[in-house]
């Protein structure tokens, strides 16, 4: 059990991830009020992007992959070490585009429901229908 | 030019649902034939590149110049293979019919509401087809993010209750592909690739991989993600309400695609990307797999058994047969994996084909709930193409349902999975015990309610309905070829 424990302090971003994580769906699945849940599972995403930026991480103040004339004219002088791996970038990127096209559809999503029914709230909508 | 077949069957229903709301703003009479026309194209595109494929074999084909077999694989890779084609002509064929049903539009309906409607149903395609093709993972993940964002939209269409099912279905599809990025997450910080080729090759290569905690967290979340977006039983939850309250034309389409492809998108991860890693110690995915496929297919069926609304039934129906395909699959040979790919290509039709004839039952007959299905007496050609569908639905021969499950069961049977065979029967069994209750509403002495407000059927409808129904039947008559197909597949794969 100790070096569970150990391991996981020794990389702090994976705690701040299982806390975001848990908080977002915690306030998704306990709120009955629709903005509530939405705000529950927009940090839900945000927390597995935040994971997937800290694996991209290198300590030694790496730098950013842009190749110049010189690097190209001899490409053994290219320290891998030197630069950071862009792909999980871009990735979190594209996820997020994928994330606030969702937050938009859902926002319009919720808006019909309160234009139609005059409440944010699950439950009370529910009843008006029945 | 063959090699580049895939983007551009990607590319017709795309760039038409871009252009279709610039035509459509002015001239709404244009969106209909814009877009049926666009899907033809496809279909016909997918056939040539289906034969092209048996012809010629497998190709794949790297984005942006990026070689596609250099290794490690640097840039996006689309996989153009015999499974991967019969599936696009599965997807543009009923995509096709779906649009030729849906005719014009309900009369509630403004106009509007028309330029969306097709544009996002040409969106769904679109991404439905680049899951098909995608070789990695994250493709994968954007692709299904992109088809189930458009479902919502359409789902939401129909206004009023459907507001609320299309809500909840956000919420639960979100949560679904969330955890398919996590999943994704894991594997990229395992194996430093999202390439599903090059992550098999990794697992080959080191094989202790395959016994690290965050793979094993990784193929829990995916699968998991997964398992909501196919609407696998304990994570059905959003399926039957999104699917009654759809629009009456949206049902079929998402009946038949979305949950079929989902299912095809894990199939695709667990043979192709995982291997020989599907089935470890630590987690027997396959076993698993199989077991929620069991518990699916007799949940489905039995609740489907208690449903008085028809749309609600037949979902629940969808979610028995996702539970039977999913038992095929896991059993990990040829017979059961050839048997489960043709079942799922016949499932899509045989949803679509249900939801048809359940549309047209509440568009034309105001009949919404089983009890008052005796008034479809007066429509002959929806109740003989009903029982063609209700024959396949159960697995009687001729129909493609009967050898779909034949194949799956006798897969079973080389396994030695005697617990999964009983499974199916007895899935079969309350299948038909559903079906009995359709029928003997449909044909029972209950008094004939007076149908005064029965419209003729739409020639259109009439020819979608009717396809679907010759289509079981001319798909279990040759079913010889395609189950050939897919046996090869599997070889392929190492089965």
């Amino acid at each position: 059990m100790s070096e569970h424990i150990q391991a996981a302090l020794e990389r702090p971003s994976l705690i701040a991830f299982v806390v975001l994580f848990l908080c977002g769906f915690f306030v998704m699945t306990t709120n009955s009020n629709m903005i509530k849940k939405l705000i529950g599972i927009y940090l839900l995403q945000t927390s597995v992007l935040l994971l997937l930026v800290t694996i991209g991480v290198k300590q030694n103040a790496a730098s950013v992959p842009i190749l110049t004339e010189k690097h190209i004219e001899s490409p053994e002088t290219i320290a891998p070490a030197a630069y950071v791996n862009p792909l999980p970038h871009v990735l979190t990127l594209t996820a997020i585009v994928v994330q606030v096209a969702t937050l938009g559809v859902s926002l319009a999503l919720v808006a019909a429901i309160y234009r139609k029914y005059g409440s944010l709230d699950e439950n009370e909508v529910l009843q008006r229908i029945e | 030019m063959r090699d580049q077949l895939p983007v551009i069957l990607f590319l017709v229903p795309f760039a038409t649902a871009i252009c279709l709301p610039m035509v459509g703003l002015k001239a709404h009479g244009w969106c209909r034939p814009m877009a049926l026309v666009s899907l033809l194209v496809m279909f016909v595109l997918a056939v040539g590149n289906l034969l092209l494929v048996l012809k010629h074999g497998e190709q794949s084909y790297g984005f942006a110049g990026w070689s596609a077999s250099a290794s490690p694989p640097l840039g996006i890779v689309w996989v153009n293979d015999a499974l991967a084609s019969v599936m696009m002509v599965t997807i543009s064929f009923l995509a096709s019919l779906c649009l030729l049903y849906s005719g014009p539009l309900s009369p509630a309906t403004e106009k509007p509401r028309i330029v969306p409607y097709y544009a996002l149903i040409l969106l769904l395609v679109s991404a439905l087809t680049g899951i098909v093709f995608a070789g990695d993972i994250f493709n994968v993940f954007v692709f299904l993010e992109v088809a189930a964002l458009s479902a919502y939209a359409l789902v939401a269409l129909a206004g009023g209750r459907a507001l609320i099912a299309a809500f909840r279905y956000l919420i639960l599809g979100t949560l679904g592909s969330t955890f398919y990025l996590l999943g994704v997450v894991f594997f990229y910080a395992t194996t430093g690739t999202l390439n599903m080729e090059d992550i098999c090759q990794q697992f080959t290569k080191n094989p202790e991989l395959l016994h690290s905690k965050a793979v094993v967290g990784g193929m829990a979340f995916l699968f998991l993600g997964l398992g909501i977006k196919m609407a696998l039983f304990p994570l059905h939850a959003w399926l039957p309400g999104a699917y009654t309250h759809a629009p009456d034309a949206i049902s079929p389409l998402l009946a038949g695609l979305m949950t079929k492809v989902a299912l095809y998108g894990c199939v695709r991860v667990l043979f192709w990307g995982l291997a020989a890693g599907a089935q470890t110690e630590q987690l027997p995915a396959l076993t698993l797999l199989g077991g929620l496929g069991m518990v699916a297919a007799l949940a489905g069926s039995l609740l489907a058994l208690a449903q008085q609304e028809l749309k609600r039934m037949f979902a629940y129906g969808g979610i028995s047969h996702i539970g039977l395909i999913l038992i095929g699959v896991s059993q990990a040979n040829q017979t059961a994996f050839a048997g489960s790919m043709f079942y799922l290509m016949n499932d899509a039709i045989m949803q679509a084909g249900l939801f048809f004839i359940a549309g047209a039952a509440i568009q034309h007959h105001g009949a919404r709930t089983v009890a008052d299905l005796s008034r479809l007496r007066r429509a002959p050609w929806l109740v003989t193409a009903f029982i063609a569908l209700a024959l396949s639905m159960i697995g009687i021969p001729p129909t493609g349902g009967f050898f779909g499950k034949w194949h799956i069961i006798l897969g079973c049977l080389e396994a030695e999975n005697y617990l999964a065979v009983t499974a199916i029967v007895v899935s079969t069994l309350l299948t038909m015990a559903y079906f009995q209750r359709l029928f003997l509403s449909m044909f029972g002495h209950r008094e004939v309610v007076p149908d005064s407000a029965a419209g003729a059927l739409a020639p259109s409808t009439k020819l979608a309905v009717g396809l679907t129904a010759l289509l079981v039947v001319v798909l279990g008559l040759c079913s010889e070829p395609l189950i050939s197909i897919f046996r090869e597949t599997a070889a392929g794969v190492g089965l």
